[in-house]
């Protein structure tokens, strides 16, 4: 028996909400998405863009910016890769396989930036300079996936720290130096598939169990106070005006309110 | 988030305008799908009858038709099962449908 392959219909809005789901979280609709805007990259921007002159006060300021992204994606590595072992079915298995090769490309390219700014030992550098509560933000989120806890770890990465990076690199990118900024337009493009795995992964989860809404809410109480501090420093190291942090703040809170946490 | 179950039904008519749809450079995702989607380019920017704005990532969703309440829609470059409503302003939106 020969088997066909059955044709894409003509409005993609058409697909079955399940043929949809699994097409999205393929390995394969991942590879040709990351294809169409890495293609010809080299460590996430063209290799013709030059370094921008900064002033050692503005080369300073990236440099702790820098620090700090690195350190959010090196939770997000380390949340995504033990979320594998514990994610609840095979499509949600293989997304967060390309999630993790994103977020080992974001730490590699931002790492990378940090040596084009002439600084040594990145990894020094990120560990003498990150956000301390960033740095405890890590360590919950850590514990979170090491207590086998889906719903809580999934809010608290994919929901919490990715809507949190992508609002302030989407902010970032508009004003900074264009290799940094060419940079900072490729990870956000792969942040969209995160924020939006997050949420709607546990959209569905608390459709089906409403009981785990009180314990996602105690996370969300604990995890506020870390991620909203982290964004004030990061905004102040950006140079950006304080009504720019409220604008992230909202843009962050959004996410989680419309899973119904206010 | 409203009640979708309130809003209009999608009306199972002939009558939309339909929309060919043209690659607009847009590239998160593989190529036979770039058509349905579209950067939204801020002020100055507004929306044709066959399109809504993502509320998760942003992104302008296209259809080759002209949508209506009730229809449902998918962001594939933040993997969102979408539904059309209108809103109290009178315009269209999509709100998420876990």
């Amino acid at each position: 028996m020969r088997v066909r392959a059955t044709p894409p219909p003509a409005d993609i809005h058409d697909l079955d909400p399940q043929a949809f789901l699994e097409e999205v979280h393929s390995f394969e609709f991942w590879f040709q998405a990351v294809e169409g805007y890495l293609s010809g990259l080299t460590f996430g921007h063209r290799p013709e863009t030059v370094e921008a002159e900064l002033t050692d006060l503005e080369r300073d300021r990236l440099v702790t910016v820098l620090c700090n992204y690195c350190l959010g994606e090196t939770a997000a590595l380390e949340g995504a890769s033990g979320l594998i072992a514990i994610a609840p079915n095979r499509m949600a298995k293989i997304f967060l396989s390309t999630q993790v090769a994103d977020e080992g490309r974001h730490l590699e390219v931002f790492l990378h930036r940090l040596r084009g700014l002439g600084v040594q030992q990145p990894e020094v550098e990120v560990e003498r300079r990150a956000s301390p509560s960033l740095q405890l933000f890590r360590r919950r989120l850590v514990d979170l996936v090491a207590g086998r806890d889906w719903e809580a770890a999934i809010f608290a990465q994919n929901v919490i720290l990715e809507a949190l990076e992508f609002a302030v690199f989407h902010r970032h990118a508009q004003s900074a130096d264009p290799m940094t900024r060419e940079v900072l337009q490729g990870v956000v493009k792969d942040e969209r598939r995160h924020i939006g795995f997050g949420e709607n992964e546990l959209g569905r989860r608390l459709a089906g169990a409403p009981h785990i809404r009180a314990r996602i809410g105690q996370v969300k109480k604990e995890l506020d106070p870390l991620v909203l501090n982290t964004l004030e420093e990061t905004v102040l190291h950006i140079g950006l005006p304080r009504s720019d942090q409220e604008q992230l703040g909202r843009a962050y809170l959004e996410s989680v309110e419309r899973l119904g946490f206010a | 988030m409203g009640d979708l179950s309130e809003q209009e039904a999608a009306p199972a008519d002939d009558t939309r305008l339909r929309f060919i749809l043209e690659d607009t450079g847009f590239d998160e995702v593989p190529k036979k799908y770039r058509r349905f989607y579209r950067k939204w380019e801020g002020a100055g920017d507004s929306l044709a009858p066959n399109e809504v704005i993502c509320p998760v990532c942003k992104v302008v969703i296209r259809s080759t038709r002209e949508l209506r309440p009730g229809d449902r829609v998918y962001c594939m470059p933040c993997m969102s099962r979408l539904v059309v409503v209108r809103n109290e302003a009178g315009t269209l939106e999509a709100r998420t449908a876990y």
